[in-house]
């Protein structure tokens, strides 16, 4: 079967930022040479720290950047190159969630106002027959009718994402990228988002890529599961094999770096030395070399690829799972 | 049994606002005994920033501490002078912040800042004062730290900013630290470093710390007692083992079943209904009673008071009791 999308060798690069003397213009990779691809009904958790390109990855998709080279198929259909009239039709079939549910909202507008805009712009509905459609929508994200007339600064954070869930609900896509959607909820909030994203996954069949840093929301929505570091993947799988025995030592640094919930639980745990380098100027053969607990000399010269080393587990280490392997 | 380092009773501190008055802490007690770790816990806006500003007597306008006492090492920090406060606070407390950015100056560098705090609180200066800047530089893991003096703080990652503040917060020899969401702002790997470099900074130096946190994990590996706050009240506290293994509060309940936990069984979270509201004007009753599962018609109409329930075990519910 085909995936639903397909990403290939996907890069993008930006200026650095400049220094107060100028000088010339150096680029780095936010994104580097990525490929995975997502078949229709799964949800795939894009997981990696601060700045290690998983917004600019989903931006890419949904062509709100353009990448420097690399492809993305949906449905088949290479987006990369396409122009903005032939891009339009396939836009409505994919969606964005985004974090901050307030800069997202635009606050002059009334929310059936904004809840209705997709549809009149993809000509889904008129005027007239919007508010029936959106009413349902409110309804679908457990958000009463009784707020149409109401404005985005008079809701809950919680209450503002069921918004933007609504929004994106709108148009009837089939894939829905989710950048970090409740990273900036209370707990008992979260957990209504969370919860909400899995019912009309349901209810609707869709395909989520949901980007987050945080690995225990992840693993409780995402079928499976990659790993970003500086620009690049360096783990992808099913979600329950990656997470019981992860093959990247990077995989593992960050399970085991999440705080348990259970006190006096002295977990071991190998602390990462040392913070991330800068994109800038990454370092030599694999990116991670200098923070790695099992690097040997190869790991400074050679950069291993992403690659099979189970069924379904791809991984770039030269020494890919034999650590885990042998402690276990 | 010694006297604790810190008690804080009936504390209040309201919001005097234009739209009307917000009883941002509505009366809390509590204390920690010197090397102890205490962590407040709850959702954003349940008062737990203003407890530590409060505590330091930096609450901001139109806020203002109305009532109770704040006994810091046998004196009631609340009668001390102004000029007496300024000398408690960064020499015997110390204080690190979310977002270390805006606590840094960003026109100074490093060694002017930690310089200062060691000029005021310890009358260095000179080569001496380097020395020990570069010494605290060092305790708190950065590498290279003579260099690093020269470094503005836009110059530094995050993890580092928050070492700089940590080293700063240190300065004084601190007996209690009180830090608000110190690692919130950091990937999970820098966050590990933090916290270990926290605790083992607590172990060498006894030093007591008042930690700010919503993150059940951090609390858990982290503190000794805990405190659950919502709406600006204490519901529920006790040591961190009772709490997490015997929660009486249905608000302390609902926490730790809505959270998705590494490595269980996936299953549907349970969330709590509703969300925080700000009736805390106009409710006479329990505050978490709109969104209580186990709520009761006295509940809406008067406010239970925190009560012991077990040893070392305080809570706030008429279910409880
Ligand atoms: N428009 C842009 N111009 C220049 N640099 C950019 C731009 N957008 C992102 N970057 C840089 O690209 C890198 C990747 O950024 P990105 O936002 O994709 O990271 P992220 O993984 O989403 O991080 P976070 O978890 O902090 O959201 C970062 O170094 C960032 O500073
Ligand atoms: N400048 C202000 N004016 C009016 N009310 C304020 C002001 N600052 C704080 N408050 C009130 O005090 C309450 C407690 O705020 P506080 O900053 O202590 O919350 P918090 O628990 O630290 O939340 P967070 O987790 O978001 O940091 C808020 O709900 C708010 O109503
Ligand atoms: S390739 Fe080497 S340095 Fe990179 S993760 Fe594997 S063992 Fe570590
Ligand atoms: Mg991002
Ligand atoms: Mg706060």
């Amino acid at each position: 079967m085909n995936p639903l999308l397909s990403v290939q060798n996907l890069t993008k690069t930006f200026a650095a930022p400049q220094g107060p003397l100028g000088g010339k213009e150096q680029r780095f990779r936010a994104v580097d040479n990525i490929s995975f691809d997502l078949a229709a009904g799964e949800t795939l958790g894009l997981v990696g720290e601060s700045g290690c390109g998983k917004s600019t990855t989903g931006r890419l998709i949904l062509r709100l950047l353009d990448a420097d080279s690399g492809a993305v198929f949906f449905h088949g259909e290479d987006l990369v190159p396409m122009g903005k009239k032939a891009l339009r039709p396939r836009r409505r079939q994919m969606q964005m969630i985004f974090q901050d549910p307030f800069s997202s909202l635009n606050p002059r507008c009334k929310i059936g106002d904004i809840v209705a805009e997709p549809l009149l712009i993809h000509g889904l509905a008129t005027p007239a027959t919007a508010r029936g459609l959106v009413t349902e929508l409110l309804a679908t994200v457990g958000l009463n009718s009784d707020i149409l007339d109401r404005y985005p600064h008079e809701f809950s954070g919680g209450q503002r994402q069921r918004i933007g869930i609504a929004r994106a609900l709108a148009v009837k896509p089939e894939l829905i990228i989710a950048d970090e959607p409740v990273s900036a909820l209370d707990l008992s909030i979260q957990a209504q988002v969370i919860n909400l994203l899995d019912d009309i996954q349901q209810q609707f069949g869709l395909t989520y890529l949901f980007i987050s840093h945080d690995l225990s929301v992840v693993e409780h929505l995402c079928t499976r599961v990659a790993v970003m570091y500086l620009g690049r993947i360096v783990e992808i799988a099913p979600a329950l094999e990656l997470y019981r025995a992860p093959f990247h030592p990077y995989t593992e640094a960050l399970l085991q770096a999440v705080p348990r919930p259970i006190p006096g639980r002295q977990h071991k745990r190998i602390l990462l030395q040392g913070e991330i380098p800068s994109p800038l100027a990454p370092p030599s053969g694999c990116h991670f070399h200098p923070r790695c607990l099992y690097a040997r000399p190869m790991c400074r010269e050679l950069s291993p690829a992403l690659s099979e080393h189970d069924p379904g587990r791809f991984a770039a280490c030269h020494f890919a799972g034999e650590f885990s392997r042998n402690r276990a | 049994m010694t006297s604790p380092l810190l008690t804080v009773s009936s504390l209040k501190t309201y919001f005097f606002t234009p739209r009307g008055l917000i009883k941002a802490i509505g009366g809390i007690d509590f204390s920690i005994a010197a090397g102890r770790t205490l962590a407040l816990v709850g959702e954003s806006g349940c008062g737990k920033s203003m407890t530590a500003l409060s505590i330091l007597r930096l609450v901001p306008e139109p806020g203002r501490i109305v009532d109770g006492k704040i006994v810091f090492s046998g004196e009631d920090l609340l009668r001390l002078p102004t000029t007496e406060m300024r000398r408690i606070r960064g020499n015997q407390i110390g204080m690190i912040f979310q977002e270390p950015m805006t606590s840094l100056n960003p026109v100074f560098t490093v060694k002017r800042q930690i310089g200062e705090v060691l000029e005021l609180h310890r009358g260095l200066h000179g080569p001496e004062q380097e020395e020990e800047a570069a010494a605290l530089l060092h305790q708190v893991g950065i590498p290279d730290p003579r260099n690093r003096l020269a470094s503005y703080p836009h110059q530094l990652s995050g993890g580092m900013r928050q070492r700089v503040m940590i080293a700063m917060a240190l300065a004084g020899h601190p007996q209690l630290l009180i830090a608000d969401e110190p690692t919130t702002a950091l990937d999970v790997t820098i966050q590990a470093q933090i916290l270990e470099l926290l605790s083992e900074l607590r172990r060498s130096r006894g030093m007591a710390m008042l930690l700010i946190s919503h993150d059940l994990g951090v609390v858990a590996e982290t503190a000794d007692a805990v405190a659950i706050m919502y709406a600006g009240l204490i519901m529920e506290a006790a040591d961190v083992e009772i709490l997490f293994n015997d929660p009486r509060h249905p608000y302390t309940r609902g926490l730790l079943a809505c959270i998705p936990r590494l490595g269980e069984a996936r299953q549907r979270l349970v969330p709590i209904p509703g969300q925080v509201t700000d009736s805390r004007e106009n409710s006479d009753g329990c505050p978490f009673a709109p969104r209580c599962n186990e709520v009761m018609e006295q509940c809406r109409h008067h406010l239970p008071p925190l009560r012991e329930v077990a040893p070392q075990h305080q809570v706030r519910c008429w279910k409880a009791l």
